[in-house]
């Protein structure tokens, strides 16, 4: 039930990520909200549901945007490395280490896909699209990380305590 | 080590599917994506106007940038009909020239297409259309914007929709001619045009009862460009091009019908030295947010038509 959900949301943020977020442009570049979702979900959730939910979010991102399908997926894949070596429990907040895989995450996943569009015989202006699209991208994400992190992170809570207001619930993640 | 387990059963996957993906295996789930989403992505593409609109009302933008919209759409209009009269021009003095020669073009058929999505990362410059095989479209096919500009080629194509390249993305070449709006006579390389042939000499002084001179043009590629939309590339070094000059596609290596619009010169950059030079464009047409877009069905570019 946790991936279908995982699947769902992932599919409704590429959908929005195509189709309204185009219009949204700061410095130059529109937030990936599939990527950010992603990273979130490889620091907050177990590392077992992370192996599953992130390459089904890349698998999402794939089927919405065009790319050759299975780009992302390895794209997305370092987001689960990243959040293993950040995972670092000494501080309370997962807000920290969530800020470095979506920052991290978007320079790996920007090299592993113009990788991509390279081999598959497509022009890429290595410097140009690093300079003017990855890097602002990673900006960009890290701002936008908030929006995925904050209902995520209150799932997550709410999953572990198993109780959220006056009843129990149980958490679609 | 699970985790390395799992990043290489990840990464055998995904290579296995690039490659499927990459010789049109996966298009049948990807057109079926596509099938799904459509109908949302369409609503929320609609959505998403007048909420920007909105969001730019609150700070006095949004009338703004609806009178910017709808003069720059004039304006695409107006050179492209200057286009067509600098092109047209230059049309009868080569068939005053060839003596009978006849050209015959037939009538431009046009589908109109809605955009359903963008590609969003700005690696590559596409948008999706609601066209696909089933209405005629195949790879290569040209895209123009409502106002008859070049918008791009269709890149790919599954059953019910296709992605357009833009001109502004990277592996986007057009060979292209400038019309010298303002090039003095005797000016221009060898690609230059003028009414005795091409690489002759014209006279400085005309004699006041010559015709006017047809438009020269020189030739060029267009190349898209991360850093600055489009570039014309290979342009003669002594030809003189100022900004403002129309660009339009020349139709050599068959693959755009001649005389559609690009864009104009906005800089010109020279290199001392150089045997060429180069220029950065703007577009004619609106890039972003783009809605509606015609496809160029009835002109079979040279890779459809080749044996």
């Amino acid at each position: 039930m946790k991936y279908l959900f995982a699947t769902l949301v992932a599919w409704f943020l590429a959908v929005l990520n195509v189709s309204a977020l185009p219009y949204m442009k700061i410095i130059g570049v529109t937030p990936d909200l599939v990527l950010i979702l992603a990273a979130c979900y490889a620091v907050l959730r177990p590392q077992d549901e992370a192996m599953i939910a992130v390459p089904i979010a890349g698998l999402m991102h794939d089927l919405t945007n065009g790319d050759p399908l299975g780009a992302s997926v390895l794209g997305f894949a370092p987001l689960v490395l990243l959040a293993a070596v950040v995972r670092i429990r000494a501080v309370e907040t997962q807000l920290i280490p969530a800020l470095i895989v979506v920052s991290a995450g978007t320079l790996t996943w920007g090299a592993v896909r113009m990788s991509v569009l390279a081999v598959t015989g497509q022009e890429v202006q290595w410097f140009d699209a690093t300079l003017r699209v990855i890097v602002p991208l990673a900006v960009v994400n890290t701002l936008f990380l908030p929006l995925i992190y904050m209902p995520l992170s209150w799932f997550s809570a709410a999953q572990r305590q198993g109780i959220m207001g006056g009843g129990r619930i149980t958490s679609p993640l | 080590m699970r985790l390395v387990w799992w990043l290489t059963t990840v990464l055998g996957i995904s290579v296995i599917s690039i490659f499927l993906s990459h010789h049109g295996a996966t298009d049948p789930v990807q057109n079926l994506t596509l099938t799904v989403s459509a109908p949302i992505q369409g609503g929320l593409r609609d959505l998403a106007g007048p909420i920007n609109d909105a969001f730019l009302g609150i700070t006095d933008r949004g009338d703004l940038k609806r009178d910017n919209e709808r003069l720059r759409e004039e304006l695409e209009a107006l050179k492209n009909q200057l286009a067509a009269q600098q092109d047209a021009e230059l049309r009868v003095r080569e068939l005053e020239d060839a003596l009978g020669l006849k050209r015959n073009r037939p009538e431009d058929t046009l589908l109109a297409a809605d955009v359903i999505a963008e590609e969003p990362s700005g690696l590559k410059r596409a948008i999706a259309i609601n066209r696909g095989l089933d209405d005629g479209l195949d790879e290569g096919m040209i895209v123009l914007s409502r106002a008859g500009s070049v918008v791009g080629t269709v890149s790919r194509v599954y059953n019910d929709f296709a992605w357009i390249r833009l001109v502004t993305d990277p592996e986007s070449a057009i060979n292209a001619q400038v019309h010298l709006a303002s090039a003095p006579a005797g000016a221009g390389g060898n690609d230059v045009l003028t009414p005795d042939g091409p690489g002759t000499e014209a006279s400085a002084t005309p004699a006041p009862s010559a015709t006017p001179a047809a438009p020269q043009t020189v030739r060029a590629v267009a190349k898209g460009d991360q850093r600055s939309g489009i570039v014309l590339d290979l342009l003669p070094s002594d030809a003189v091009i100022n900004p403002g000059d129309l660009v339009v596609t020349s139709g050599l290596g068959g693959n755009f019908p001649r005389g559609l619009l690009l864009g104009s010169i906005r800089d010109v950059e020279e290199r001392p030295q150089a045997p060429f030079k180069s220029a950065t464009l703007e577009p004619a047409a609106t890039m972003s947010g783009l809605e509606t877009v015609l496809v160029l069905v009835s002109f079979k570019p040279a890779r459809l038509t080749g044996p």
